[in-house]
């Protein structure tokens, strides 16, 4: 078979542990974060909508700046590719989310709320465990909320916290990144990251049906 | 049945054997540091010798700034060239590559003998000048010796900077390359057209695609033939290497699988250097070793061919 990525696993885990150690502690505030955007999806805060929104364009601008085009590129022609791909993901939730502040953030406790829930948890502390017991333990391993594929679980659980219809065009890069982001767990030895599809088809799924149910009611 | 192409094949290859062995009876000039002399190749436009088997950085050499594995790459390289080794091949298509191996170059004193050869691989012409430019200060070399258009990525457009910069001295040789067995349609017309010094495709014990066409025509054209990916990216030395070597691989002086597949591709006449690509030292040391004793003549190859098809 030919051998499609022009580095090894070795390489890539290296790479993450580069990365961790040189953005350390920034792996603290990613946690706090993520912790701070789920809460608010349950409590009431004044301008919450715009704070997560504002925490998902970090994260997203964050990772296509940092980590793909500082890090990444070192090693990957790819990934100034990737980089922008993130960067507009980025600017879009700026853009959607806290500009125009299109999008209520809210638990509800149907098969939406609950997934979402489940993926965000998932993102957070499922992960990083399978990546233990695959063998690449901190600082060898990708972090939450700072590297792209926990990020992307991540954001596919908050697309579904959304209330009402979740915006398709925030849905399309994180689409796109679970193909490519899912490969790894194949070609890069990841197995962590075969949820990454998985969690795609499902989310997607999810939220065509969600957004047709809001369809309806709005039309009721 | 009358086949031209098999025949004019044939005559080419029976030819060139011949000049084969007369080269091998005759004195080299280049030996590795310490050890007999090794087998070269000439590039047929100058007459130049360079050691058969070079080094490929695809992968091996990508290894960012991770200190760790840069050491571990200086040490492939210098064994590289403690043995007698030439022509290093890579491409800024290989993440860090390029700069490791400046890395590597900048930490290795005995490395006369290197030949660079690397590629430009963008389109359009303003953004190959300025690739090329980035890949000799990333190798810390005064010049590149084979600049070659990697996967033919828009070769019209860089095709005149590179005969514009050879004719100033600042490469010293045209290439183009094709991999896996693709293009090799383009390939061979550009061979016919272009003003090339050298070719780089894949050929290998299994993938013989190139004898039909690139080869002899290589030979027709007399164009230096870079041969990547001899050991199909590990794989067949992963898939022979469960097997007994032959005992009869010592007519050919070989002690292992690397070396036994490394003869098979060097010693086609047209070949000028095949560049397998490691990042250990052992495996270094073995694919050199291909550089030294018999190599098999045509009965002997069709042997091997017949053996490793049969593993």
């Amino acid at each position: 078979m030919t051998r499609i990525l022009s580095f090894t696993p070795d390489v890539f885990f290296s790479l993450f542990e580069q990365y961790n150690l040189a953005i350390w502690p920034a792996q603290f505030l990613a946690y706090a974060l993520g912790f701070i955007a789920l809460l608010l999806v349950f409590r009431p805060f004044p301008q919450r909508d715009l704070i997560i929104g504002a925490i998902l364009a970090a994260g997203w601008l964050w990772i296509g700046i940092v980590y793909h085009y500082l890090y990444f590129t070192q090693i990957n022609f790819v990934a100034p590719v990737f980089a922008v791909l993130f960067v507009l993901q980025g600017l879009l939730f700026a853009w959607t989310l806290v500009l125009r502040g299109q999008v209520a953030f809210r638990f509800r406790p149907d098969v939406f709320g609950w997934t979402g829930l489940a993926f965000a948890a998932f993102a957070m502390v499922v992960y990083p465990l399978l990546g233990w017991l695959a063998g690449h333990a901190w600082p060898r391993s990708p972090a939450f909320g700072l590297t792209p594929c926990p990020t992307t679980i991540f954001t596919w659980g908050m697309l579904l916290l959304t209330q009402g219809r979740t915006p398709i065009h925030l849905t399309v890069i994180p689409l796109l990144w679970s193909v490519i982001g899912g490969s790894a767990a194949w070609l890069l030895a990841v197995p962590e990251d075969a949820s990454l599809p998985v969690a795609a088809v499902i989310a997607c799924v999810l939220i065509v049906w969600k957004n047709r149910l809001a369809r309806r009611e709005a039309f009721a | 049945m009358f086949s031209p192409e098999r025949d004019l094949d044939r005559r080419t290859l029976l030819r060139a054997l011949g000049s084969v062995a007369a080269t091998a009876a005759m004195p080299v000039s280049l030996q590795a540091e310490t050890g007999p002399p090794i087998l070269t190749r000439a590039i047929p436009a100058t007459g130049e010798q360079i050691p058969a088997v070079g080094m490929g950085t695809w992968i091996t050499f990508n290894v960012g700034r991770d200190q760790r594995q840069r050491a571990q790459r200086v040490k492939v390289m210098q064994t590289f060239f403690d043995l007698g080794g030439g022509m290093i091949d890579s491409s800024p298509m290989y993440g860090s590559s390029e700069e490791v191996i400046g890395h590597c170059l900048e930490r290795i004193p005995n490395k006369q003998s290197l030949f660079s050869a690397t590629k430009v691989w963008t389109l359009l012409r303003a953004l190959g000048v300025r690739q090329m430019n980035a890949s000799r200060e990333l190798w810390g070399v005064d010049r590149i010796d084979l600049m070659q258009i990697h996967n033919m990525l828009d070769w019209s457009a860089h095709i005149g900077t590179l005969k514009e910069w050879k004719a100033q001295g600042r490469i010293r040789y045209i290439g183009m390359t094709t991999s896996h067995g693709a293009r090799h349609e383009a390939m061979a017309k550009a061979m016919a057209e272009q003003p090339l010094d050298a070719v780089q495709f894949t050929y290998n014990i299994l993938d013989r695609e190139a004898e039909r066409r690139l080869l002899p025509l290589a030979a027709e054209r007399k164009l230096a033939v870079v041969i990547n990916r001899p050991f199909r990216q590990g794989a067949l030395i992963d898939s022979v290497k469960r097997h007994k070597l032959p005992e009869w691989a010592s007519e050919i002086d070989c002690a292992n699988w690397a070396q036994f597949l490394l003869k098979f591709v060097v010693s086609h006449p047209a070949v000028t250097c095949a560049i397998p690509a490691t990042s250990r030292v052992d495996h270094m040391r073995e694919n050199m070793g291909a550089l030294h004793g018999r190599l098999p003549d045509e009965a002997m190859r069709r042997r091997m061919i017949r053996t490793v098809e049969a593993l």
